[in-house]
């Protein structure tokens, strides 16, 4: 009775369709051999186009498309600075007044010429609501001699040079741009830039992609072998990069699991581009509450953090044990800062002098969410304070909860806060060293609430000597950081390296700076072959 | 018929003003700084104080909530806090992305799921049966995220056959994108006959169509074979056969249409399902849709988004809802609507 069973039309039509779309694929591949394109996979969003409220992630395209007057160098090089928009720079002996000498015959995205005015429009609007203002705090005026000079008048003596190459909050921008943004706070954020650098944005597609188009004017001139577009893909997940370029859908990756970078490093068809980076990740120690304002007990579970695996589990490898909150490389840095290293025995002892043989309390440990790393080593601190009798109960909030709780009330706060902190320009005294223990009336960053008047009389004194005594200042941040240590109001976990992954066809001498630690500069990248 | 949607249309709506609300309530009592997510992490007390009060945060929550409302009522769902960009607008420029995503996969799972559950309660006990059986298993059981891993490993990286990630491959997109008109790049492509865009969308397609419609093709399997051989073995099928309909017939218009109610209802909820999981989905293939603004959202506590997320998403579940309950009395005639 029963009739022969026929498939059903749909799936035929399913598996047809199917071979249609993999030939397809096969000729979209083929497609894939465009030499002025770059394809870049990033974690960078864009949380504004404005490159003056601009203090965050997109500090990757900001770096491309716009320009400081000058450019700090990496550690290492002859000079501290090279020329940006400006070639020339100079201060008076008391640091108080600094001249710039423009660049000529540079013009903006919009063929706008860059004067002296321009740069005063935008380090005034830089100032006065810029994200990162304070850096200008030292500023009283600019003034503007000629076309061609720019003169920044200081209330203190200020390190100007290192300021103006700042990551955030020194882009030089158009005065038309300057203008709209002044009439319609939001005119940046449809998406429009204009800047002096070597990209012009050409189209952007929130939380997606960001396009960028060679300047053609730009003042540094092309050679054949650079990028004439440039697409970064934002992919949040890091796995999800690697995938993309593995199966060569990008050129380079921002970020792939830092477990699998000395794989792909072994594999004949990447790069994998290397250098340290200004990122230090450290913790705090709540010093307002017992047991922990007791500094026994804080340098017990100082030398109790397995270091070693912290750099090995956290970073994979790719980033050096910090001394203090200054990442090296970074103005004042100093190997001869003293470090914790592991020593459990040490760390008994201390709890046993600090009347706490054994251990028997327990510490909350709160750590930023959505920072992978962070969640990798929280649980070796947690084992290796078990070993000396400390019990720890880590919480996991996104940074932003994890951060106003803290600033509540110290007395109800966490007892370790781990954090991953940079410095917005590249002085870690004025900034790391600052910001993370010198007291406050209210909590901001310093989330040990530490409150020495030996250190902030040592911190404050050496920020005012960085621009007129370099030497001086190095020496007193070097006490401080001694002071710091003694202290132990925090724990140095490790300086991690800015890493990326690319194709063997990119060249990427130059995409890294430490003291851009968010930025890949596609200028100086080549095409290979 | 009029009575009961009047019901229903009100009785969403005082849904939807409850979900705005606690919604609200609940963003806004996570501590959580909004100014800090508007500038920034690294931003110094002086500019979070500058920007909490130009966007007003310093007013009461009452106040916030009121303005928000009359806000939503005139079609402005707020700016969010991470991309500045309306939120309305943010939604809008990716809901063609999940749409295209979660209707093929909504297809391919019924045009998967009845035929195989009706082909497995066919041949009951045999090894098609069985197939279906375990294929329906593994296709509920594996986490969607795995599953679109392992063939982003297989197809993309192996075999090098389809792309693992996006909509377009990057080269389209910026040297040769394709005309928008309805955001839909299969549509689009072809309404312009651009048929190299319309391979390179098709390609793009297929890996995460598949792994988000693994569930519910198995759950329409399963869910079919049992409404199936429930139908099966009722007498009038056995009168049917008895007087000589032919099995395709008998199959098909007589015994699946009276196990389709149960088959619209999975479908239906599997619809629901698939708009939460392409979130899965769209993380795994960077797919730009709702989901990955979603989780933006989320990670970065940007609650005028996450508030315009919930908005949408409480909507889609009212609609389906009632659409199903529609569709239920049309093919049922023991279904009224009261």
């Amino acid at each position: 009775m029963r009739s022969r069973w026929k498939l059903s039309t749909p799936l035929v039509a399913i598996a047809v369709a199917l071979v249609i779309v993999t030939v397809g694929s096969a000729s979209t591949a083929r497609h894939n051999s465009s030499t002025a394109l770059l394809r870049v996979a990033t974690t960078a969003g864009v949380t504004t186009w404005d490159p003056i409220k601009s203090f965050s992630t997109e500090v990757l395209y900001m770096a491309n498309i716009y320009e400081p007057l000058v450019y700090a160098n990496p550690p290492g090089s002859s000079k501290p600075f090279r020329a940006g928009l400006a070639t020339n720079w100079g201060r008076s002996k008391d640091g108080k007044t600094w001249t710039f000498t423009l660049r000529q015959g540079v013009k903006f995205h919009n063929g706008e010429r860059l004067t002296a005015q321009a740069v005063k429009d935008s380090i005034d609007t830089a100032a006065k609501r810029g994200g990162a203002s304070f850096i200008w705090s030292p500023l009283a005026s600019v003034t503007t001699p000629n076309d061609y000079t720019v003169v920044f008048n200081l209330s203190y003596a200020a390190p100007m040079t290192l300021i103006a190459a700042s990551e955030n909050g020194a882009w030089i921008v158009c005065p038309e741009a300057l203008k709209a943004a002044a009439a319609d706070p939001a005119y940046f954020e449809s998406g429009k830039a204009c800047g002096t650098g070597p990209y012009k944005l050409k189209s952007y597609s929130s939380g997606k992609q960001v396009v960028l188009e060679q300047n053609k004017d730009y003042w540094g001139g092309w050679t054949d072998k650079q990028f004439s577009n440039v697409v970064f893909q934002i992919t949040p997940e890091a796995i999800v990069q690697q995938q993309a370029l593995q199966s060569g859908q990008v050129d380079i990756a921002g970020t792939v699991p830092v477990e699998n970078i000395a794989k792909l490093g072994k594999d004949s068809r990447f790069r994998v581009t290397r250098d340290a980076s200004s990122l230090n990740y450290l913790g705090f120690f709540n010093t307002t509450r017992p047991p922990l304002d007791n500094v026994l007990v804080r340098r017990a579970l100082a030398y109790a953090i397995p270091y070693k695996d912290i750099v090995t589990v956290g970073a994979g490898g790719y980033g050096t044990q910090s001394r203090s909150a200054v990442p090296k490389g970074v103005f004042p840095y100093s190997d001869s800062t003293p470090q914790f290293t592991q020593n459990l025995t040490k760390a008994k002892a201390l709890l046993a002098q600090a009347g706490h043989k054994g251990g028997g309390f327990s510490l909350d440990l709160t750590y930023a969410a959505e920072n992978s790393a962070e969640g990798r080593f929280a649980p070796l601190i947690k084992d290796a304070f078990k070993k000396i009798g400390v019990t720890v109960n880590i919480k996991s909030l996104l940074f932003n909860q994890q951060w106003t709780l803290a600033k509540a009330d110290p007395k109800a706060a966490q007892d370790i806060f781990l954090l991953l902190y940079w410095p917005t320009y590249s002085d870690a005294g004025s900034d790391n060293l600052w910001s993370l223990f010198h007291s406050s009336k209210k909590p901001f960053f310093n989330l040990s609430y530490m409150k020495s008047p030996l250190y902030d009389k040592l911190v404050d004194g050496a920020g005012e000597l960085t621009a007129t005594d370099k030497k001086g200042a190095q020496a007193t941040y070097e006490k401080a950081m001694v002071s710091l240590h003694g202290a132990a109001a925090g724990f140095y976990l490790y300086d991690a390296d800015a890493v990326f992954v690319s194709s063997r066809s990119v060249k990427t001498d130059g995409a890294l700076n430490i003291n851009y630690p968010f930025v890949q500069f596609i200028y100086p990248m080549q095409q290979v072959g | 018929m009029l009575h009961f949607l009047r019901r229903r249309l009100l009785a969403s709506l005082l849904t939807l003003f409850g979900i705005t609300t606690i919604t609200f309530a609940l963003a806004r009592v996570v501590p959580s700084d909004p100014a800090v997510v508007y500038i920034g992490p690294l931003a110094r007390p002086a500019e979070i104080a500058r920007v909490t009060k130009e966007l007003g945060l310093d007013r009461p929550l009452y106040e916030q909530y009121v303005s928000y409302l009359g806000n939503l009522f005139q079609g402005d769902w707020g700016t969010s806090l991470a991309t500045k960009q309306p939120v309305l607008g943010g939604i809008a420029a990716r809901l063609p992305a999940t749409l295209e995503l979660i209707l093929l996969a909504m297809t391919l799972a019924v045009a998967v799921g009845i035929p195989l559950g009706v082909f497995a309660a066919y041949r009951k006990g045999h090894l098609p049966d069985a197939g279906a059986r375990v294929g329906s298993v593994v296709g509920i059981s594996m986490p969607v995220f795995w599953l679109g891993l392992l063939l982003q490993v297989l197809f993309a990286e192996w075999l090098q056959l389809l792309p693992a990630i996006g909509r377009l491959s990057l080269e389209t997109e910026v040297l040769d994108p394709i005309t928008k008109i309805t955001g839909f790049y299969l549509i689009d492509s072809l309404v312009t006959g651009d048929w190299a865009g319309f391979r390179d969308a098709a390609s793009h397609l297929v890996l995460p169509t598949i792994t988000l419609a693994a569930y519910p093709a198995a759950l329409i399997t399963r869910m079919t074979r049992a409404a199936m051989l429930d139908v099966l073995g009722q007498d009038y099928v056995r009168t049917a056969r008895t007087f000589g309909l032919s099995e395709r017939l008998v199959l098909w218009r007589l015994a699946l249409r009276n196990a389709m109610p149960t088959t619209l209802t999975v479908s239906g909820l599997s619809l629901a399902y698939l708009v939460t999981g392409s979130f899965f989905v769209e993380i795994v293939f960077n797919w730009p849709g709702i989901g990955q603004y979603s989780t933006s959202a989320l990670l970065n506590l940007d609650y005028p988004a996450i508030m315009g997320i919930t908005l949408l998403g409480a909507t889609v579940f009212l609609v389906i809802n009632l659409a199903v309950d529609l569709l239920q009395a049309k093919l049922d005639p023991r279904v009224r609507l009261q």
